[in-house]
């Protein structure tokens, strides 16, 4: 019954991506192959550079198996982080728990299958930021079978235990919301109060690691980094177990070490249960049934005079931040990205970084260009992680319909669903501007410039979004971590965002002798026609654009 | 008025889900439009309120035409969806204010609007909190209001009855008749065929996307020379 019902869930959610795309003719069918091909490519030529220069430095001192070390620590951390948010979206908010209660299944089979779902989704990524670069470790150092049998068990056994250890203190936090009188406060309390952990233990780490960080070769950053891997050790036996059985030469070690780590995981896994079985349904049964704290009414209707693109934005943005997983997916990514990366860099500096950062800062004096594009490049790497205009039709499921039958053009709407990416967009070039004029000078007028032409390039690419979402809109939907998760077109904001860095780049290098403000000048004036036309296309062809909603 | 003029829909090549539908609801009476599952009902009604296309045909809404004056006929109708899970995170009052700067419904009017609608089916005093924390019905309820309140000629209702509690059904009924009564219409689709005998002045019955039977009640027995019910009447046509 368990194994029936992981298939359920999982093929629910696989189907669910299909019906996104439909039946595609060859041709398309042809053209999808290559561009995944192409992908997935680019994805693994990314890891084999990074892993080829570490595992390189690293063997001229001795030291490649702290690689192996570093690569399982990857694991564990991108799990646990990925789990924080889809163990609560998984375990709590898929619509279709309501329909499975009433079923004859034994509790402890729900919460297993349920459990199975988030370990098989981990494994997705684990494997390619864990497999793949032990897979070219093994290429380079000639490794034999034994050594391959084990770092696929070891990426497939390591993150179980986090992922129950944080599966559990989310069924302690949700349990309580049985009690809670406000649910909706709660679940977004609840998750604010997770994320705020998780970033303050990320400042920690960094901190850590740069009081210990000298300013040289990134190979001592990594051997350094073993320090890191063998306090986790301490806290997590599991991961030493793992390095162990896949670093040994030795037959019996290896089998030993992963009798260790099975045995442990076993346990641990069947401890999971028999207290999940407590703690599961309390909190579920609270927030499937547990009711709002109900507020009397006293006359607020509307008696002023306001714009309809005021009062629709206004429902957008409503909704974006009273859902937990619209506002962690697409409204907080916004703020908290530029303010951890750049601040982590600007803050985070001392002694010789401090030195680098002046240095930086008057060399850039000395070359507006590379400022001006710097920061609008920077600003464009930011608006990867913004996808409130990728799941603008999406999020509305299949009340997108609703768009169809008001009596207000099908082009308005378009344009009152993209303002808040660009809203977002446009605090984080803020944030992005600002921290940037802390570290380094920057005159007034380059501030406004880079604001004008970071802002017109976030236009166009958050019309752009959209119109990906109105082609390939997922509009059905059993929770709306699908919108956010298993949606593929969530992939295009990275894209666009790393084609025009590309453009930037090419720009600035060709474009390197003449005054700073040309090369600018021509970015936006460009952008500005791009949007114009886009604009254009999205205005002609506003019904059969929205073919796709019915 | 609503005019449906030889109207066909294929959602799948050489299969049609409705195939040549002509149909007029005149101004001033409750019509009523009924059929088994997968008839094309619902295809129908998306295709008068604008959300899917027709193939072939048109459809007027007090003259004006769904594909060429869309925003014209939109105007002129209320729209209840089968579903009421619509906007969850929004307050019952921020829906009905959205909607009611959507129809552009006058300041002067909206207070009074919202208020006697929402008193009339019994959820004014629930409109400060999230649509989520309602039941099926008052969902229904808040749905309702936010479809009637630009005051519209043409009502055009997907399965309004489902969830409503007896007295919520009947004030529905009533304003019904209210409505028509003011020369108004009011096509809706049910499957609850005794609401249809007893509030309809006219129903049509769809079957595998072909109207199968337009008339009244009595033209109906007439036509099959029965004296039975229509619950009788429906299954005998259906499964011609």
């Amino acid at each position: 019954m368990t194994f029936l019902l992981t298939k359920i869930f999982l093929k629910s959610s696989i189907q669910k991506m299909n019906e996104q795309y439909g039946v595609s003719s060859n041709k398309v069918k042809k053209l999808k192959i290559m561009l995944y091909a192409f992908l997935a490519l680019y994805i693994i030529g990314i890891i084999y550079i990074f892993s080829y220069n570490i595992i390189d430095g690293l063997r001229e001192i001795n030291q490649e198996t702290t690689f192996i070390g570093l690569i399982l620590l990857i694991v564990l951390g991108f799990t646990a982080v990925q789990t924080i948010f889809s163990s609560i979206n998984i375990l709590y908010f898929t619509k279709d728990t309501d329909s499975l209660l009433p079923l004859p299944i034994k509790p402890y089979q729900i919460i297993w299958a349920r459990t199975n779902v988030l370990i098989l989704v981990e494994y997705f990524i684990d494997i390619i930021i864990g497999l793949i670069p032990l897979i070219i470790y093994g290429i380079m150092l000639n490794c034999g079978t034994m050594y391959y049998v084990s770092a696929v068990l070891a990426v497939l056994l390591l993150p179980i235990l986090p992922i129950i250890l944080i599966s559990l203190i989310v069924m302690v936090v949700m349990s309580f919301s049985k009690i809670t009188k406000n649910k909706n406060r709660f679940q977004l309390i609840a998750t604010l109060l997770v994320l705020a952990l998780v970033i303050a233990f990320s400042f920690g780490i960094t901190q850590l690691d740069s009081t210990e960080m000298t300013d040289e070769q990134m190979i001592q950053m990594i051997t350094q980094a073993n320090s890191m891997v063998n306090m986790i050790k301490g806290y997590f036996p599991t991961l030493e177990f793992g390095i162990n059985a896949v670093t040994s030469t030795s037959v019996i070690t290896t089998v030993i070490e992963f009798a260790k780590l099975i045995g442990i995981t076993v346990i641990a896994f069947a401890i999971y249960i028999l207290l999940a079985q407590k703690l599961y349904f309390k909190g579920l049964i609270g927030n499937l049934y547990g009711g709002s704290k109900k507020k009397s009414f006293n006359s607020e209707i509307k008696s002023k005079r306001t714009t309809l693109g005021r009062v629709y934005v206004a429902k957008e943005f409503k909704t974006l931040l009273r859902n937990p997983v619209y506002l962690v997916q697409c409204i907080l990514p916004a703020i908290i990205f530029p303010v951890l990366c750049i601040g982590i860099v600007v803050f985070g500096f001392n002694g010789d970084e401090a030195q680098d950062l002046a240095e930086l800062s008057a060399m850039l004096q000395e070359n507006k260009l590379l400022l001006l594009f710097g920061i609008i490049a920077i600003n464009q790497f930011f608006s990867m992680i913004i996808y409130v205009s990728a799941t603008a039709i999406s999020r509305d499921g299949e009340n997108a319909v609703f768009m169809k039958y008001i009596p207000v053009s099908l082009y308005k709407q378009y344009v009152y669903k993209t303002m808040p990416n660009i809203i977002m967009n446009i605090i984080s070039i803020l944030i992005v501007l600002g921290l940037a004029r802390y570290a380094v000078e920057i005159s007034v007028l380059d501030l406004v410039i880079a604001f004008g032409v970071s802002t017109i390039m976030a236009v166009f690419q958050s019309f752009l979004l959209l119109l990906i979402d109105l082609k390939r809109p997922k509009l059905k939907w059993s929770s709306e971590y699908a919108v956010v998760k298993q949606n593929f077109n969530l992939i295009f904001p990275m894209i666009f965002s790393f084609v025009n860095i590309g453009i930037i780049v090419i720009l600035g290098l060709a474009m390197e002798e003449y005054p700073a403000y040309i090369p600018v000048a021509i970015l936006a004036v460009a952008f500005m026609l791009a949007t114009v036309i886009l604009c254009g296309y999205l205005k002609k062809n506003q019904y059969k654009l929205a073919s796709k909603i019915m | 008025m609503i005019e449906i003029k030889n109207v066909s829909k294929s959602y799948v090549k050489g299969k049609k889900s409705v195939d040549g539908l002509d149909l007029e609801i005149k101004n001033g009476e409750i019509f009523g439009f009924l059929g088994p599952n997968g008839a094309g009902k619902t295809t129908t009604i998306r295709m008068i309120t604008g959300i899917l296309e027709p193939d072939d045909g048109d459809i007027l809404v007090d003259g004006h035409s769904i594909r060429k004056e869309p925003l014209e006929a939109k105007k002129n109708f209320g729209f209840v969806p089968d579903s009421p899970d619509m906007f969850l995170k929004l307050k019952g009052i921020e829906y009905l204010n959205f909607l009611a700067e959507v129809y552009k419904v006058p300041l002067n009017e909206r207070k009074e609007r919202i208020e006697s609608l929402t008193k009339k089916f019994e959820i004014y005093d629930e409109l400060n909190n999230n649509i989520e924390s309602y039941s099926h019905g008052m969902r229904q309820k808040i749905v309702i209001c936010g479809a009637l309140i630009s005051n519209p000629k043409n009502w055009i209702l997907d399965e309004p009855m489902t969830g409503l509690d007896p007295k919520a059904s009947f004030d529905l009924k009533e304003m019904m008749r209210n409505h028509v009564k003011q020369g108004n219409t009011v096509f809706f689709s049910t499957h609850i065929l005794d609401v249809a005998e007893k509030l309809c002045d006219r129903v049509g019955i769809i079957n595998k996307g072909k109207l199968v039977f337009v008339g009244t009640f009595d033209e109906m027995k007439e036509k099959f020379k029965e004296e039975t019910s229509l619950e009788e009447l429906f299954l005998e046509i259906t499964e011609e």
